[in-house]
């Protein structure tokens, strides 16, 4: 391996070990010295993602998926700044649109998905993560960076998909992992029905993330999750667009709930609450909005190539 | 055609920094400020942001739509934080209430009630220092930062050279996209697609936004052929770049640095210590009856 880049996860592992002791030990020594600062968590979380996308990086480093050539760079930075000139654009500030039965429109998702998808893993971390990091810094919000890191595990996810020669094959796979996540999800909210939303705002109707969840934004990961299996065997003989809503609602469940399990610690929410008042409503509408507009974009992106001839 | 940021050279404080150094002291004051909700720790931030505004050269005509946009932005959230107390419950365990406004009407039976507590004034007045602290520095970047010197910069932070010039083109591609939207947005308004009129289901509304979001990402990916064969011509990716402009630190860059990072250091011992929560003033509790 690379030197410096060994050097890099000996130090990016020595801070998180510095940190777990004095978690463990510090209260021992001075009371004071508890990890329970909501900044420095964010930090650690950071960390903690950066450490399982290296080790997932390091498990199939074999596969051409990884490399970066001058059209992955190219492409990572597209992907990058469209991302954050959508998500600044659609955040509520520019774009004021209605958000129904309290699911605020986010359609930005799509862009990592499809980066991710199409231009493989590298592309589709660095879309998510640095897009997400540029958006909120327009917005004169950076400040969370274990969500920056959530979003590149969305691209990225979306990009294992080059990792299996057997497309098909590897999609059942992703149905069955997404199936356990998606229900599990929806399990929590059929257990703790009565949960804020705590994504959700309404300034105008008196509402700041304490609105119970509604049942739409409740159930909208198996909505989102029916919507992607109607795209999947609809479009069963066109297997780019299968695939691209399969593994997109992969990464949308993974990333997106890593960044809502984090919040467990760094908010201090109970695991109900990041579930059924974070994760669902974040992650569920993400899901319709890939399973509708990822296939556009592949399927027009497919257009361009046949047009042009590359 | 490439749209870009509104740099341009200014004899400033900020512009005689290398930008690596520079880059450097606002990744320690943003990671410094986030560990903050005291006070009396978020004052020195904001005395340092408006240090760098009024020092950096960037007059009041140039950035006030940002400023404008911003400031409204932080208000409101402000405000939604004093009248709700989102978010200060993990701050706070008990208030003290001052006063407490209820509603002259009632509706369907629940009687809105204003409660001011002088814990919500205080997490207010820090959230609004904090953020605009945060905000102000985010915002001189564009205007500060010479766009020549993105790549080499993030190259001399010790990025791989792909990835740092990644980040350039990134920093170079967002007005663009910004403009292309704008243009997007034009079109398919001249050819009668109602953007302000969004309406109708989810599913609806999401089916409606691929008329702005295909075109712009198409055309991005489509256009950016020419750039990839500029690049390839050029011998991209061969072998260690060499870059045009060479940055050298000199010894205020290394001041700078050091103060960065023993702020950072400095800031992560307070917090651990425990010193970085919520801090009211006394004499304030002693006002609302605590």
């Amino acid at each position: 391996m690379d030197r410096r880049l060994l050097t890099i996860i000996i130090a990016l592992v020595a801070v998180l070990v510095t940190f777990l002791l004095v978690s463990l030990i510090g209260g021992a020594i001075n009371e004071n010295l508890k990890l329970e600062e909501v900044g420095l968590l964010r930090f650690v979380f950071t960390g903690v993602g950066l450490v399982i996308v290296f080790i997932v990086y390091w498990l199939t480093r074999s596969s051409g998926a990884w490399d970066v050539g001058t059209r992955e760079v190219v492409y990572m930075a597209i992907g990058a700044a469209l991302y954050a000139v959508f998500s600044y654009l659609f955040n509520g500030t520019v774009f004021t649109v209605p958000s129904v039965s309290q699911v605020a429109l986010r359609p930005a998702i799509a862009i990592p998905m499809f980066f991710g998808y199409t231009f493989g893993p590298t592309v589709g971390f660095f879309t998510g993560a640095v897009g997400n990091m540029f958006g909120d810094a327009l917005t004169g919000f950076g400040l969370s960076p274990q969500w920056s890191v959530g979003n590149g595990l969305v691209g990225m996810i979306a990009g294992m998909a080059a990792l299996f020669a057997d497309k098909k094959k590897s999609m059942n796979v992703v149905l069955i992992i997404s199936a356990v996540l998606a229900a599990i999800g929806t399990l929590l909210y059929i257990l703790y029905p009565a949960l804020a939303n705590v994504m959700f705002f309404a300034p105008d109707e008196g509402i700041f993330g304490d609105a119970q969840i509604t049942l739409f934004a409740g159930l909208s990961v198996v909505i989102g999750f029916v919507l992607v299996l109607v795209v999947r065997f609809a479009f069963g003989k066109n297997i780019d667009v299968a695939a691209a809503v399969m593994w997109s609602m992969l990464g949308n469940l993974i990333g997106i709930g890593f960044a809502a399990l984090s919040d467990i610690w760094i908010n201090g929410y109970s695991p109900a609450v990041a579930i059924v008042g974070e994760f669902l409503p974040a992650a569920g509408p993400n899901l319709i909005f890939a399973a509708i507009l990822v296939p556009i974009l592949v399927a027009a992106y497919a257009a361009m190539r046949q047009q042009t001839g590359r | 055609m490439l749209v870009t940021w509104r740099y341009r050279e200014r004899k400033s404080l900020i512009q005689s920094f290398d930008p690596r150094a520079w880059v450097i002291f606002y990744a320690c004051f943003l990671a410094s400020s986030l560990l903050f909700w005291d006070l009396r720790f978020l004052t020195p931030f904001l005395v340092i942001a408006l240090l760098a505004v009024f020092a950096s050269g960037v007059t009041w005509r140039e950035t006030r739509h940002v400023w404008l946009f911003i400031g409204g932005f932080i208000l409101f959230f402000s405000v939604l934080t004093f009248l709700t107390g989102r978010g200060g419950m993990e701050h706070y365990t008990e208030e003290h209430t001052i006063t407490s406004l209820r509603a002259p009407f009632e509706i369907l039976g629940w009687r809105p009630t204003l409660d001011i507590t002088i814990e919500r004034i205080v997490y207010a007045i820090s959230q609004l220092v904090r953020v605009f602290s945060v905000s102000s520095m985010t915002v001189l970047i564009p205007y500060t930062l010479n766009p020549e010197l993105y790549g080499v910069a993030f190259r001399g932070l010790g990025l791989p050279d792909k990835i740092a010039y990644a980040m350039e083109l990134t920093m170079r591609f967002i007005p663009t996209f910004a403009r292309d939207f704008q243009l997007t947005m034009d079109a398919q308004r001249a050819r009668g697609y109602e953007v302000e009129k969004l309406r109708g289901g989810l599913f609806a509304q999401v089916r409606k936004l691929a008329p702005l979001i295909v075109p712009v990402t198409i055309h991005a990916i489509a256009g950016s052929e020419d750039i990839i064969d500029a690049m390839d011509m050029r011998a991209f990716g061969v072998g260690p770049r060499t870059w045009l402009k060479q940055l050298h630190y000199r010894r205020r860059d290394y001041v700078l640095i050091v103060a960065a990072v023993s702020l950072f250091a400095a800031s992560l011992i307070f917090s651990l210590l425990g010193h970085a929560r919520l801090w009211i003033p006394d004499w304030a509790l002693a006002w609302a009856g605590g």
